[in-house]
């Protein structure tokens, strides 16, 4: 930073026309920067405030609601379900996230740092799962779980979710990070593998937890895919918000206030979390994607 | 003195042992729940997809032998087609302008301006927002007598018009991602060491060349990784393409891409095992196209 600022000073000292095409560069980064924002702003903007809109309001090409009401927001809440919706989601979310931190933390860990016969093996079939995509396994696991049962209710859907090899492999790279002292340390006290792993080795793994479990339930939550497989085909009381917002804009195409709440309520959990917790989003999309 | 560690000697290998296989029951224990998820659930079926392709296969399971007809089927569906049609178009379209817009971000967001965070986080957030909800959006905004169209005095629904269905789900999904290839051209870039672009400013290069001569050229992993992981990522478009079309591909099979394709043979034909087939047709091509994806990139990144 400071030399950048002395090699500048240097330059215009011996280049005097500099600084006018630097204040030109900045205007033009800045006029970028301003259409770009509202092309990234103006969507959202414009949907909330058309949650607030009545129906004939909302063909209308005016920002501001006239009258403004809530009742779009009080409809889907009740009328439409989104307050079951809403439920099931975070409920899903919450187990598969738990889960995951748990499962892929342990399995992690084992593969970071225990030495076992076969572990290379083991660990190859964990990297091999990256190759098999949904589109392929769609139709066996649908079949398995219809054939266990476990279609009807919310157990297959978990029980598929349980662990990503991606979010294991996250762990394991974090743990290899992590120096030895620590278990050694906590060998020397005659703690066991797991009491290491649950008190020692997981508190030290916290940065790498918490992006996992900002994307992991960012993941569930905005999942279409295997709902939509598992949930789709029977009774409305196990939609998630996804399902019950495709829904409500496949059977009522034209209202826009009502399907433009669902769709804030859609998104509005995960801006809230992402607000507070952005650095993890950002560095673990980062490391994950370069690591990965 | 002899005796003594000889005598130690003993119990000692004995506790390594002992150790040793303490570690590796614990290791087991560690890992058997997931690999059992990861053998059950991924392993498993990439097995049993193949064997469900050779039969024809109900709702209610299993019916009859069909040999290799479930493929031949699928390879003449003229719909399967159109699909493979749909998504070469779609990716050849997205991957390109997701990779403009993501670099422009992170030109934007690199050059010294106030409020960085800010910004960077407002670009990446529709990343993350759930792809329903924004494909929704969008349907709304470019409906027939939605804000875009009123205001370009135009009555085109996009997304739900034949001819630019598949073109208006790559510009809006070119949209929503590009704040996450900004994110990795943002490493990338703030990886270049300044004194590259110190000796350029003494040539007093301009910032449009030095960008072409220098940053571009010096950005070329990051290219590489970018085309990778998203050109195989828009190969599987399926929540917008399904939401546009209420489910069902259209209109006239434009928005049906191949994982549609799969999940209408399943879950509206109840083939389940065309399905199969479908999908194991759709990982062979997706396989090929990442190995000569690998070779030629690998190929380029070494010169």
């Amino acid at each position: 930073m400071t030399t950048q600022v002395a090699s500048a000073s240097v330059e215009q000292s011996f280049v005097p026309r500099r600084p006018r095409s630097e204040v030109f560069r900045r205007v033009l980064v800045y006029l970028a920067l301003a259409g770009v924002a509202i092309l990234f702003f103006a969507p959202f903007i414009y949907t909330i405030l058309t949650s607030f809109k009545t129906i004939p309001d909302s063909v209308n090409v005016t920002l501001m609601p006239h009258p403004w009401t809530t009742e779009a927001w009080k409809q889907i809440w009740t009328n439409y379900d989104f307050k079951t919706f809403f439920k099931n989601s975070i409920f899903l979310a919450v187990v598969v996230t738990l889960a995951n931190v748990f499962l892929a933390g342990l399995g992690g860990y084992a593969f970071a740092r225990l030495r076992f016969p076969g572990r290379e093996l083991l660990f190859l079939l964990v990297l091999g799962t990256l190759m098999v995509p949904d589109q392929l396994r769609l139709i066996p696991v649908f079949v398995m779980l219809t054939n266990w049962h476990l279609i009807g209710n919310f157990s297959g859907y978990i029980l598929i979710n349980l662990v990503t090899a991606t979010n294991l492999f996250f762990m394991r790279q974090y743990f290899l990070t992590i120096p030895k002292d620590f278990e050694e340390a906590a060998k020397l006290d005659g703690a066991g593998y797991f009491k290491t792993f649950w008190r020692i080795m997981l508190p030290l793994a916290l940065p790498a937890i918490s992006a996992i479990t900002i994307l992991q339930f960012q993941g569930t939550w905005n999942d279409f895919f295997w709902p939509l497989i598992l949930f789709g085909q029977g009774s409305t009381h196990l939609y998630t918000i996804q399902l019950g917002l495709a829904e409500l804009q496949f059977t009522y195409s034209t209202l826009w206030p009502q399907i433009m709440a669902g769709s804030v309520i859609a998104i509005l959990p995960i801006l809230l979390i992402f607000l507070v917790f952005q650095r993890y989003f950002i560095s673990g999309v980062v490391s994950s994607g370069v690591k990965g | 003195m002899a005796t003594a560690t000889e005598a130690i000697k003993i119990p000692r290998r004995d506790s390594v042992l002992a150790a040793r296989l303490r570690e590796t029951a614990w290791g087991y224990a560690f890992v058997a729940l997931p690999i059992a998820v990861f053998g059950l659930f991924f392993i498993y079926p990439f097995i049993y997809a193949i064997y469900i392709s050779f039969f024809h296969w109900g709702i209610l399971g299993k019916q009859s032998s069909a040999g290799w007809s479930n493929y031949h089927t699928v390879l003449h569906d003229p719909v399967f087609h159109t699909a493979l049609k749909n998504i070469a178009e779609y990716t050849l379209a997205v991957v390109p302008l997701t990779m403009a817009l993501g670099l422009s971000l992170a030109l934007i967001i690199n050059a010294k301006i106030r409020g960085r965070p800010f910004f960077r986080s407002a670009f990446y957030f529709p990343s993350l927002a759930s792809s329903v909800a924004i494909t929704t959006i969008a349907l709304y905004l470019f409906s027939a007598n939605g804000v875009f169209n009123q205001i370009i005095g135009s009555n085109t629904p996009w997304f739900t018009t034949a001819s630019t269905a598949i073109w208006a789900i790559a510009g809006l999904n070119a949209w929503t991602t590009s704040g996450t290839v900004m994110l990795f051209y943002l490493a990338a870039l703030q990886a270049i060491p300044d004194d590259v672009y110190e000796a350029a400013a003494v040539d007093n290069t301009s910032t449009w060349r030095t960008f072409w001569k220098i940053t571009f050229p010096l950005l070329r992993p990051a290219h590489f990784f970018v085309l990778v992981i998203f050109g195989v990522g828009a190969l599987k478009l399926f929540d917008q393409a399904f939401i546009v079309s209420g489910g069902a591909g259209g209109p006239n099979y434009a928005t049906t891409t191949p994982v549609l394709y799969i999940y209408r043979e399943a879950f509206h034909s109840f083939e389940f095992g065309i399905a199969a087939a479908a999908g194991v047709v759709y990982f062979i091509i997706i396989f090929a196209l990442t190995v000569v994806q690998r070779l030629t990139v690998g190929r380029q990144q070494a010169a």
